[in-house]
C-alpha cells in the first residue's frame, strides 16, 4: 500500500508543476499586457482559480493583438 | 537570409507572448490525461464509493497500445484545436493590422514569407507534440507495460504527419480570409468535414488522411508498417505540398488585388 502511495505521488506531482507553471506565466503575461477583451482584474481571478484551464483561456482569448 | 529573418522574427514573437511555455505545456496535458485517469479511475470509483455491498466490476484490462492511442485520440481533438488556433492569426492577422504590407513592402517574396511562417508554426507545434509525446510515452511505460523505442519513433513520426498537414490548412485559409477568427472556423469546420467523409466512406478510402490514426494503431498491435499507411502518408504528404503552392496563388492573387 505503502508503493502504491509513492508512485501515485510520482503521477500526479508533474501536474501540479504544470499547473504552477502555467499560473505563473499567466501571471506574468497577465502584468505585461495593457490591454485584455474584458476588464482586467477579472482575468486576474480566471488565472488564479481557474486551475489550468484559466491561464489557457488567457493565452488564447485574453490579451487584445494590435 | 530573408527567409531566416522573418523565421526569426515568427520565433522571437512566440517567445515574447509565451507561445514556447504554454503550448508545450498543454501539449502534454493533453497527451497524459486520458492514460492517466484511465489508470486511477479504478481507485477513483474506489473512493467515491456508491457501489452496494459486493458488487463486482471488472475493469476491461487496458493494454499499452490501447494506452498510447488514447493520447492519440486526446490530440486529435484538442491538439488539433490548439494547433489551429495558435495559427490562425499567423498571416491573416498580419494582414488584418497591415504588418503584412509593411513587410512585403521590401524585397520578400510571397513565398518566403508563406513558407517561414509556416516552418515557425511547424517547429513550435511539432516540438510541443513531441515533448508532449515522450511523457505520455513515459507514462504508459510505468502503468501499463512497454511500448518498444522503435514502435514510438515511428507513431512519432506518421502522426506527426497529421499535424503537419492540419497546420497548413490553417496557413492557406490564412491566405484566404482576412479574420483570424474566420480562419480558425473554417479551418477547424474543413477537418469536421474530413473526419465525417472518413467515418462514411472509411472502408473505400483506406488511404484518406484522417485513416491515419487506425492505421497507426494497426502498426503498434502487429508491428508491421501496412502499406495502407505508407499510403495514407503519401496521400497526406502531396495534400501538404498542393495546399502550400495554392496558398502561395491565392495570396498572390489577393495581395495584387488589395
Amino acid at each position: 500500500m505503502e508503493e502504491l502511495k509513492e508512485l501515485d505521488l510520482a503521477v500526479i506531482a508533474p501536474f501540479i508543476i504544470i499547473q504552477l507553471v502555467l499560473m505563473i506565466v499567466g501571471l506574468i503575461a497577465w502584468f505585461k499586457t495593457d490591454e485584455t477583451n474584458g476588464p482586467k482584474w477579472m482575468w486576474l481571478l480566471i488565472i488564479v482559480f481557474g486551475s489550468m484551464l484559466g491561464p489557457i483561456l488567457f493565452f488564447i482569448v485574453g490579451r487584445r493583438q494590435n | 537570409m530573408q527567409w531566416r529573418t522573418i523565421f526569426a522574427k515568427e520565433m522571437s514573437e512566440d517567445w515574447r507572448n509565451f507561445k514556447w511555455v504554454w503550448v508545450p505545456l498543454v501539449f502534454i496535458l493533453i497527451a497524459i490525461m486520458d492514460p492517466i485517469t484511465t489508470y486511477f479511475l479504478p481507485k477513483i470509483l474506489d473512493s467515491v464509493g456508491g457501489m452496494p455491498d459486493g458488487a463486482v466490476f471488472e475493469m476491461p484490462e487496458v493494454s499499452p497500445v490501447d494506452a498510447i492511442m488514447m493520447s492519440l485520440t486526446e490530440l486529435s481533438m484538442f491538439g488539433v484545436l490548439v494547433t489551429v488556433v495558435i495559427s490562425m492569426g499567423v498571416i491573416s492577422g498580419e494582414r488584418k493590422s497591415g504588418v503584412a504590407e509593411l513587410v512585403l513592402v521590401k524585397p520578400v517574396g510571397y513565398f518566403t514569407y508563406i513558407s517561414s511562417k509556416w516552418a515557425g508554426k511547424l517547429l513550435l507545434v511539432l516540438t510541443s507534440y513531441i515533448i508532449g509525446m515522450l511523457v505520455s510515452w513515459y507514462y504508459v511505460n510505468i502503468l501499463f507495460g512497454e511500448i518498444t523505442f522503435s514502435d514510438f519513433m515511428s507513431l512519432l513520426f506518421f502522426y506527426g504527419l497529421w499535424l503537419v498537414l492540419v497546420i497548413t490548412i490553417t496557413i492557406f485559409y490564412n491566405t484566404l480570409f482576412k479574420v483570424p477568427g474566420v480562419v480558425g472556423a473554417v479551418s477547424i469546420g474543413t477537418i469536421i468535414v474530413m473526419s465525417i467523409l472518413n467515418q462514411i466512406f472509411s472502408h473505400k478510402l483506406t488511404w484518406f488522411p484522417n485513416s491515419l490514426s487506425s492505421h497507426i494503431g494497426e502498426m503498434l498491435t502487429t508491428g508491421e508498417i501496412s502499406g495502407d499507411l505508407w499510403g495514407t502518408s503519401v496521400v497526406i504528404i502531396i495534400l501538404v505540398i498542393v495546399l502550400l503552392v495554392s496558398s502561395l496563388f491565392t495570396f498572390r492573387g489577393k495581395e495584387m488585388a488589395g
